[in-house]
């Protein structure tokens, strides 16, 4: 049919004027969706700098020097002749690490915090996901409205919830382990449900089939395939909370963090950089072990 | 074939003996063996609660914090903004802008890093794994961290809160931006530089479409995160809603501390969800 | 005897059985044949009341059991074994992890969620094993069997329930023919030597008439045809397949096998 259309000149001249002005009006239509959108974008951009008082604040007229002055406070004076002197000796490693047993101790606690609370997540994550997945809720409204009590609890920031914690349980680090432990459980909640809404169902039908119930259906139907999972995303998360925890100190719920604020309010800036160094080393650590680890449950899993 | 052994209405003992007949190792487990599976457990329950009691979580610890808890839930009914939801909730809106401030600017220091660790971009093996790990160590400091070192040179205020959630955000948005430009389909750059292209022109028309909406759908799921971490900032002196919710704890007064906890709910959840459409949006188009 | 009193199903506005009545003497070995969409697999979930019926009754030795809900609708299916077309084993759990799943029904107290079952139960499992042969793999996981052992674990796993009858969902249509052989013989085996009822969906008709004394044709979710293999002929052939597929058998050598049977009837 088209080509019968412009066969002729008129015709074909016809087709091109009507393609031509079509094409006009679509690449019109896209330029002003941009514009729009990056009228849009400028104007939310322009109302958020406006709002949250980026413009209002004495930092004088150079930002630059500022942050100069505090990176020179923040480098320590060490002294290449007596680099590795004692504690004592001005200048020496030691002395800027001046209180490494402690800092060690708070950093293990850091890392206790950050077990403990993955932990509790995890289970109380896995509990949750069998309520939120919509092929294993054992009822749709439940499944309903426990994904809504997940989201809810995904949105309260630990540090919030670990003041409040820090305020009915006293200084220490369970305030921070509850914390943790509660966003573990929801964003783990979340992403175990997803996982569990993955599954092949053939093998949970056939523990149905023989008449098992709805525990033994999850155990021998649902974990065996979702278990891997699981576990990488459990470390994934213990990467994240090792970092958590070690921030959750500056409200008082132990940790290395207390150390953090407490040179903040002292002011030694050398302090507070050598415990960067000390965080980022041991995040850093837990990174790549829980790398590594992920990485052998991943080639696992493929070998199968 | 095989014949099916008419075994049902044996005798359990005899139903033992015929299988160890079959296969010994198979029906009872070795004593030595059943014993490590044991060990195993119970070392990990020791373990376990050894780190429970390093962290203080004891049952006395807990019952008593538990019963102030509960106190404290019982002051959050009703929630009560006490006059104040002009000032609480303008906090709010400062919060939400500090956190688009911020991602905003981490957009933009995170771009040409984004470009310098993508394997694609820098292919000198050891200069791509330097610069990726470069990016993994300033990754692990947290905002709140920055905020509290940025505040000592620039003062309590959200301007410090924004350069903090930046400076959190760009070894973060870097490497998801570098792992797009990795992950992008070559081959449309490959056509263009059939075609006579330049190097330019291979950006501007064979990357850039290909990795726009990618890079934009991570910039939003950053964005979402920063509206939880915009909140704590407050705490250490950078304003928003994280200061009047410290403020409020301090003084015990939860029936505003549930005011204000549900109205930001509300706000991330709607804003969430819109950051949701928009992404679902840019993927699938 | 198993009973069906008009039983239909329908999903939504899709009616998958329709109006369909049985009666199965304890003891016999019974073939359901039919084409894709028959109604088949439909008709064997709901005796095993892995769906419900929405009209009508299923009784087993007098027994109403399509109204049965919780423990008593678990103890049914205990009773009631299924073999499935694709195994529906837990791939990563080991194959005498699967065949013990069969006894769960029996288990009492958390030590099956531990996967630590009783004594006599693994000797049972090592026996049912044995009686396939497949007692050397017991350890392996089942993803590293072929098809048609893994087939023959399910059916061991099936035995552990010491069922009454067993229903078996096309258990053959995924294998090679040595393999369809073996696991068709050992179904039979199990009617012969113990007495268990089996049904058993099966797609190729030639297997039907070999291993079952019973043929019940379905088409379109009516039973069309019961009786004795050798009452299958071309017109009866027809009823259940339909005319279009009699046809379609020369374009299609994978059920060539099938016309070579329906020309040895004609
Ligand atoms: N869960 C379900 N939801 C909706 N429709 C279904 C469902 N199960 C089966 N059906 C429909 O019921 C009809 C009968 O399906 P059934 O699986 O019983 O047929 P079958 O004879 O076993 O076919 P096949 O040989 O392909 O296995 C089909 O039309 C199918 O689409
Ligand atoms: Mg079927």
């Amino acid at each position: 049919m088209l080509q019968n259309m412009i066969k002729t000149d008129e015709n074909k001249a016809k087709f091109v004027a009507e393609f031509e002005a079509r094409r006009k009006i679509v690449v019109m239509k896209h330029r002003a969706a941009q514009i729009s959108i990056v009228l849009i974008l400028g104007l939310i951009l322009g109302v958020s700098f406006y709002t949250s008082g980026f413009f209002i604040t004495n930092y004088g007229t150079d930002p630059m020097s500022r942050i100069g002055d505090l990176l020179n406070k923040m480098i320590p004076d060490l002294e290449p002749q007596n680099l590795l002197k004692g504690r004592s000796q001005s200048g020496s490693i030691a002395s800027w690490f001046y209180d490494m047993p402690t800092w060690l101790s708070l950093l293990s606690q850091t890392v206790q915090i950050a077990l403990v609370a993955t932990i509790f997540g995890s289970v109380l994550g896995f509990f949750a996901s069998l309520l939120a997945s919509k092929n294993l809720s054992p009822l749709p409204w439940l499944h309903w409205s426990s994904r809504r009590v997940l989201e809810i609890i995904r949105t309260l920031p630990d540090l919030i919830v670990a003041l409040i914690l820090v305020a009915a349980f006293g200084v220490g680090p369970l305030p921070g382990v509850i914390a943790i432990a509660l966003g573990t459980t929801a964003s783990l909640g979340k992403l175990f449900s997803e996982a569990n809404e993955t599954i092949d169902w053939r093998p949970v039908e056939a523990v149905k089939a023989v008449g098992g119930g709805w525990w033994t259906q999850i155990r021998f139907g649902v974990i065996p395939q979702v278990l891997p999972n699981y576990a990488s995303y459990a470390l994934m998360r213990l990467e994240i909370n090792v970092g958590a925890a070690a921030a959750l100190g500056v409200v008082g719920a132990g940790g290395i963090g207390i150390e953090l604020s407490r040179a903040i309010t002292y002011t030694e800036f050398d302090t507070y950089l050598a415990l960067l160094i000390l965080i980022v080393g041991l995040i850093f650590i837990i990174d790549i072990a829980s790398e590594a680890v992920r990485h052998h449950l991943i080639g696992l899993k493929l070998a199968r | 074939m095989t014949t099916i052994n008419p075994y049902l209405n044996l005798s359990r003992q005899d139903l033992i003996a015929k299988a160890i007949a079959i296969a010994p190792k198979l029906v009872s487990i070795p004593i030595s063996r059943r014993l490590l599976n044991y060990g195993v457990w119970v070392l990990a329950a020791l373990a376990f609660a050894l780190l429970c009691k390093n962290v203080d979580m004891t049952p006395a610890v807990f019952a008593k914090g538990f019963k102030n808890l509960l106190r404290f839930f019982g002051g959050m009914f009703p929630p009560e903004a006490a006059g104040q939801e002009i000032r609480i909730l303008s906090a709010l809106a400062a919060t939400f802008a500090m956190a688009v401030s911020g991602t905003f600017l981490a957009i933009f220091g995170a771009i040409p890093l984004g470009l310098l660790g993508a394997k694609t971009l820098v292919k000198q093996p050891l200069a791509h794994f330097l610069i990726r790990r470069f990016y993994d160590v300033f990754r692990a400091i947290p905002a709140l961290v920055w905020a509290l070192i940025l505040i000592v040179a620039y003062g309590l205020g959200p301007f410090a809160g924004v350069v903090a959630l930046a400076f959190a955000d760009i070894p973060r948005l870097a490497k998801l931006y570098a792992e797009a430009i990795e992950n992008c389909d070559p081959k449309p750059q490959d056509g263009i530089l059939a075609a006579g292209g330049e190097r330019v022109a291979i950006l501007r028309f064979g990357l850039v479409p290909e990795v726009l909406p990618v890079m934009a759908s991570q910039s939003l799921y950053v964005l979402e995160s920063n509206f939880r971490h915009a909140a704590i900032l407050g705490i250490v002196g950078a304003g928003g809603i994280g200061f009047e919710l410290e403020e409020r704890i301090r003084i015990f007064a939860f029936d505003q501390v549930a005011w204000i906890v549900i109205a930001y709910v509300i706000c991330v959840m709607l804003l969430d969800t819109i950051s949701e459409k928009i992404r679902s949006h840019l993927i699938h188009g | 005897m198993l009973e069906l009193k008009s039983v239909s199903k329908s999903f939504g506005s899709k009616a998958a059985v329709k109006d369909v009545s049985l009666a199965i003497p304890v003891g016999s070995m019974v073939g359901i044949i039919g084409r894709s969409g028959a109604g088949k697999s439909t008709l064997l979930r709901l005796i095993n009341r892995l769906c419900d019926p929405t009209e009508g009754k299923i009784l087993w030795r007098g027994q109403p059991i399509s109204e049965l809900k919780g423990a008593k609708l678990n103890q049914w299916r205990a009773r009631c074994g299924m073999v499935f077309q694709q195994f529906n084993l837990s791939p990563r759990l080991d194959v005498l992890t699967n065949v013990l799943i069969g006894s769960l029904a029996r288990q009492r107290g958390l030590g099956p969620l531990f996967k630590v079952f009783p004594i006599e139960e693994r000797a049972r499992a090592i026996l049912e094993l044995h009686s396939i042969d497949m007692e050397e793999v017991a350890l392996q996981r089942c993803s590293t069997l072929s098809g048609g052992q893994q087939q023959r674990v399910a059916i061991a796993r099936t035995l552990m329930q010491s069922p009454e009858i067993i229903l078996a969902d096309e258990p053959i249509a995924s294998l090679d023919p040595a393999n369809s052989q073996n696991v068709m013989e050992t179904l039979a085996g199990i009617n012969r030597d113990r007495g268990i009822t089996v049904l058993v969906n099966l797609h190729a008709l030639d297997i039907a008439r070999r291993f079952c004394a019973r043929i019940i044709g379905m088409n379109d979710g009516q039973i069309v045809f019961d009786g004795p293999p050798d009452a299958l002929n071309a017109a009866v052939i027809d009823r259940i397949y339909g005319r279009q597929f009699v046809e379609n058998i020369t374009e299609n050598p994978s059920q060539m096998e099938v016309k070579d049977t329906l020309e040895a009837v004609a």
